[in-house]
């Protein structure tokens, strides 16, 4: 039994804190409050001035999705054409197609990568040896710093069907080799398989922080009372880093349609292009070989729009779902 | 107790970080003007262009130095690294603080649209006044004129530069020559991939390689007598070049060479970066390029593999059933453009334009491809000596002096003792420019390709590759065809023949 | 510290063999590529066109690192790197810390209003122009603090602190505040000293990211001088790609293009200092510290 209460113990915070709230609110509470948190806005001034000074100054640059934005012109002088580029975007023939490759790549990447750190995270939080635990996430935290171009070429040499050391592989255990650069079907995993390789072990640098703030006494607790392997992780590590999922997942929603311009680019081809356009390549090309920055602001404007609805919405849904969101 | 130690700690933390921010802010501010127009004396110039090195000339250079001596100019270096080069010159633009040179890489929207706005000096009137400028090359300045009017000066650049690189000693090995035409050519890659040219006994040779950056199509095509991107019909209307037969006996062809695996099977994956790779290592026998690839080339190869001696030659092109053609470059590489902004009277502008002009003689290309003599380099009699080579830090003093040199109306600075290969390079550069192709629309700016032309030119590449790696047939490359009409392609038709016949008025 | 004794099954002492074998696979699989990176920053370029993937190289040269030190050009982009990224981190963590502590505090009057603020900067952007015309007027062109200042908060990064502060037991708060101790106390004295895990997480955050920043130098730093490493290794990746066909016919045909044992020797250089740093904050990641000295 006592597994559970030590346990609770933390997850229970969320749900007492807004019970907390009403009864502190009696007036004259409420004054010392605010006389005490005096300190707390004086901490709050520094942030409030960098959010101020280089977010919301710059914004105005957004009104130039409803313009026909020249850099020469300015602001001032560009010529305003409403909702035109929307339409334009919309309209567009290739809208649906770009529509469909971005989804569906973001939602493999929240199927497949997103769970990849939490899972590394948790086998690495698994092992006995801490030297050898140092080592190993010392290994995996290196492909992040290593550049799409690079790791673009390293991939071709990879899977070339021209002696790549993978297909040759492939081809002694499956009989023949297979165009896993050229081919639509391989695209996504591809694309999954190279974030997944280059990200996931920067990824667990945040879980790994989060484990570390696991209640030592709760697992002695938990052995104690006989719970196994699978219990502890279940009962005690996963409610020590759920609020951390949760905001990460929260936030990745928010750039849901983002999709890494450089890879996708470096990636595609002639033969993989009708899988592989998607918002990001197509704003590029539009947006700065071509210099529309109005347009491109505003099919940015889009994806932020979409992005804001899908945070908000995750947002409420975990609040109504017991948990504590992000604000 | 330990806590209290670190609160101590903690308290003088915070006012120092702030006041470190604080001191940071004002300090700067004075810095504001240090990349401010050269507006005020009469003989300064200010001028943005781009730094290939990371460490351009400074302020000290020698080179630069005797630069503005020579000039009479006192001139101030705006550089910007190419890797921002557009993003910077945007906004440059938009700040309103400009140059009085200002580089212009290609046609930018930006630009384009700034120069409708009047914000650049039209210069094609005053050029007849000076020297060198009186003599640029009127093609050139066609391909680089905007609305049929000069708004810079071209930085020239060979026309003639594409070609074929080919294992000379493959060639030999097989008692072949040079191919002459396109039977020829085919004959050649076919000896490359079967006959072992290299003589190792193995088959491990093949005859041509090509990456995923399509090029050496677009080369290759105009052998066949396919248009630059456009050409006329029999009415005289412009039409895109793969709109053609003489396009579509081409593709055939390329499909012919890559279904016998005479070109590499992943040519439309291949990274560009590896593009040159199978011909340093002696598994292609010839690359379709820049023909300045060629002695770059051999210089690698001849540092593993001493013994081969010469191992490539190059030609410009080989002969299809209507005639000799290859395809040019634009011949230019960006321009100089004058804002009226920064250049405010006639007068001023003359002065610049002078500046420029005066950039071309044979002194100042010197210091800006050579350096200073001395130091630099020394001639021994006629022959030129470079004392640095360009990998040495102290070549930094003037190696990116020549992003702003003309070459108008030719190179005159110093060349070092020529290999028989560059001679060869050079001499079939010149002859290039007998038979290369010009495009029409060159100097048109459509309105439909700014907003679709990525999309458009996509189709059409796509289903280029798909049909020579044999996923679809001559119908399913008819059907891209009209994909590209209706996706704006017939409205770009219609476009770029209205700007022809206007162009032409 | 350590794990705690625990009770070991069969089923356990399997999954822990499967566990360390898994993790030491993956580890190899993510290291291979880098260790290709420097195998080819040693090789000649012969090799390099040659085979297609090594980690040893058959002939060994020097050749690209005696070049990148052959001037100090990259050694003092190197220090740039550091100093910036050093007080880089520094600045940034005292704004997302300073600012996300009072947000936690859940009946802060205005909260919700700062917290809808950060988010929806988090979604919409001025763009590139804009921002450039800010630092622009606060004279920061040429400043290193263009480096930094602008990328100060990463929203991201303060939800997160924010979140981890709300999950530190209210107790400890309120018997602080019995103490006699300040909000400001509280933070200095208590939060701070309990977040190392955190700081450290972050720290190393910030580091990389103003590390790895390349596009704010080009843009607002024309001094060459001020360069930071990333710039140099951006434009030799850049000019190995520039060189190819009708970009070297449009672009710059006077420059020739980097070897490629050069192109990896500057990645090494470059990516080598931002790496070492991993395995000292690591140890803050120590098991049990933030409630375990709460309680101790």
């Amino acid at each position: 039994m006592s597994l559970f209460k030590s346990n609770s113990s933390q997850t229970e915070l969320a749900v007492d804190v807004p019970q907390a709230k009403p009864a502190d609110s009696s007036m004259k509470t409420f004054l010392k409050r605010l006389k005490k948190d005096k300190w707390l806005y004086l901490l709050l001034i520094p942030g409030l001035l960098y959010f101020i000074v280089f977010k919301y100054a710059p914004m105005w640059g957004l009104i130039i999705a409803f313009q026909d934005y020249s850099p020469f012109k300015g602001v001032l002088g560009s010529e305003w054409v409403g909702f035109d580029h929307f339409k334009n975007f919309f309209q567009n023939p290739d809208f649906f197609r770009l529509l469909r490759n971005t989804f569906i790549l973001a939602v493999l990447d929240l199927v497949f990568f997103f769970p990849a750190p939490i899972i590394l995270a948790l086998l690495l939080n698994e092992l006995r040896i801490n030297l050898y635990k140092r080592t190993v996430q010392t290994l995996i935290y290196v492909p992040h710093f290593m550049s799409w171009v690079i790791i673009a070429s390293i991939t071709y040499i990879f899977f070339t069907t021209s002696g790549g050391v993978a297909n040759e592989i492939v081809a002694h255990f499956y009989g023949k080799e297979i165009n896993f650069l050229s081919s639509p079907d391989w695209f996504r995993p591809l694309i999954m398989g190279q974030i997944i390789w280059k990200e996931t072990g920067w990824g667990t640098v945040i879980f790994l922080a989060a484990l570390a703030t696991v209640d030592q006494e709760q697992y002695e607790a938990a052995i104690v009372d006989g719970a196994g392997r699978f219990r502890r992780l279940w009962h005690v590590t996963l409610p020590a880093v759920r609020s951390t999922i949760i905001v990460l997942l929260i936030l990745r929603l928010g750039n849901f349609l983002d999709t890494g311009f450089q890879q996708i680019f470096l990636m595609t081809n002639s033969l993989n292009r009708d899988v592989a356009d998607v918002f990001d390549t197509y704003v590029y090309f539009v947006g700065i070989t071509q210099g529309a920055f109005s347009y491109s602001t505003a099919v940015g404007l889009f994806k932020s729009v979409v992005g804001i609805i899908l945070v908000l919405g995750a947002n409420k849904l975990a609040k109504k779902m017991g948990q504590e969101g992000i604000f | 107790m330990k806590q209290s130690k670190k609160w101590s700690r903690n308290k003088i933390a915070f006012p120092i970080l702030s006041s470190m921010l604080v001191a940071s802010l004002a300090a700067c501010g004075g810095n504001e003007e240090n990349n401010a127009s050269g507006e005020g004396s009469e003989d300064s110039i200010t001028i943005m262009t781009t730094a290939y090195t990371t460490e351009p000339p400074a302020e000290d250079s020698p080179a630069l130095k005797e630069l503005e001596e020579f000039t009479g100019k006192d001139i101030t270096m705006n550089w910007v690294l190419d890797s921002a080069y557009a993003d910077k010159l945007n906004i440059t633009l938009a700040s309103g603080n400009l140059p009085e040179i200002i580089m212009i890489p290609t046609k930018l929207p930006s630009f384009v649209s700034a120069v409708r706005d009047d914000a650049f000096w039209e210069l094609g009137p005053y050029l007849k006044d000076y020297p060198n400028l009186s003599q640029a090359n009127e093609i050139t300045l066609q391909n680089s004129s905007i609305d049929g009017k000069i708004y810079g000066i071209y930085r020239a650049r060979p026309l003639g530069r594409n070609g074929v690189i080919i294992r000379k000693d493959w060639l030999t090995n097989l008692g072949m020559e040079n191919p002459k035409t396109i039977d020829e050519f085919y004959n050649t890659m076919k000896a490359f991939t079967e006959k072992d040219p290299d003589g190792n006994g193995k088959n491990d040779t093949y005859g041509m390689v090509i990456s995923k950056y399509t090029g050496p199509f677009d080369v290759m095509q105009t052998w066949f007598g396919a248009p630059n991107k456009w050409g006329e019909d029999k009415d005289g209307k412009l039409q895109p070049d793969f709109m053609t037969d003489e396009y579509f006996e081409a593709q055939k062809f390329f499909k012919k060479l890559y279904d016998e695996g005479l070109i590499n099977e992943d040519f439309a994956v291949m990274d560009p970066q590896k593009w040159g790779d199978p011909l340093l290592n002696g598994q292609a026998g010839t690359i379709v390029d820049v023909l300045d690839r060629a002695h770059r080339a051999e210089e690698t190869m001849l540092q593993a593999k001493p013994e081969l001696k010469e191992p490539l030659d190059v030609f410009g092109a080989v002969e299809g059933p209507n005639g000799l053609f290859n395809l040019p470059t634009s011949g230019y590489s960006g321009m100089l453009a004058i804002p009226k902004a920064s250049v405010e009277t006639e007068e001023e502008l003359k002065e610049v334009l002078a500046f420029i002009d005066k950039l071309s003689e044979k002194e100042a290309q010197v210091l800006a491809y050579n350096g200073v003599e001395g130091t630099h380099y020394e001639l021994e009699g006629d022959q030129y000596k470079p004392l640095v080579e360009l990998t040495d830090p102290r070549a930094n003093e003037f190696v990116d002096l020549n992003q702003f040199q003309t070459g108008i109306p030719e190179n005159r600075f110093y060349t070092e003792e020529l290999t028989p290969l560059i001679e060869k390079e050079e001499q079939v550069k010149v002859e290039n420019e007998e038979i290369v192709v010009p495009n029409p629309a060159e100097a048109l700016l459509s309105e439909v390709y700014a907003q679709k032309g990525q999309q458009l030119d996509n189709i059409i590449n796509d289903a280029r590759i798909k049909f020579i790696v044999g996923q679809i047939d001559e119908a399913g490359f008819k059907e891209a065809i009209e994909l590209w009409k209706t996706s704006g392609g017939n409205d770009y038709i219609e476009e770029i023949n209205k700007l022809y016949k206007e162009a032409q008025k | 510290m350590g794990m705690p004794k625990m009770h070991n099954t069969p089923g356990g002492r399997i999954f822990d063999v499967v566990n360390f074998v898994v993790l030491g696979v993956i580890g190899i699989l993510m290291i291979i590529p880098f260790l290709y990176v420097i195998a080819g920053s040693f090789a000649t370029e012969a090799e390099l066109t040659s085979r297609s993937f090594f980690i040893f190289p058959e002939t060994f040269t020097l050749e690209a690192y005696e070049y990148i030190f052959s001037t100090d050009r990259f050694i003092r982009s190197i220090l740039v790197s550091i100093g910036v990224t050093v007080v880089g981190t520094i600045v940034c963590l005292f704004f997302t810390f300073s600012m996300a502590y009072p947000l936690s505090r859940r009946n802060l009057a205005g909260r919700n209003l700062f917290m809808n603020m950060v988010v929806f900067s988090m979604m919409f952007s001025g763009g590139m122009i804009p921002t450039y015309i800010v630092v622009k007027s606060l004279g920061l062109l040429d400043s290193y603090w263009a480096l930094i200042l602008p990328i100060a908060i990463n929203p991201f990064n303060l939800i997160i602190v924010k979140t981890f502060f709300q999950n530190i037991p209210i107790e400890l708060e309120e018997s602080a505040k019995v103490d006699g101790c300040t909000e400001l106390g509280i933070f200095w004295r208590i939060m701070l000293p309990l977040s190392k895990p955190v700081i450290a997480t972050f720290a190393l955050f910030y580091a990389v990211a103003i590390w790895n920043d390349f596009f704010s130098a080009l843009l607002y730093i024309s001094d060459s001088s001020k360069w930071p490493v990333q710039v140099l290794l951006q434009q030799i990746i850049l000019l190995s790609q520039s060189t190819i066909g009708d970009t070297a016919a449009t672009g710059a045909e006077y420059v020739t293009p980097p070897d490629q044992s050069l192109k990896l020797a500057v990645v090494v250089i470059a990516t080598l200092p931002i790496l070492i740093i991993y395995p000292f904050l690591q140890k803050h990641f120590a098991k049990g510290m933030l409630l375990g000295s709460v309680k101790g």
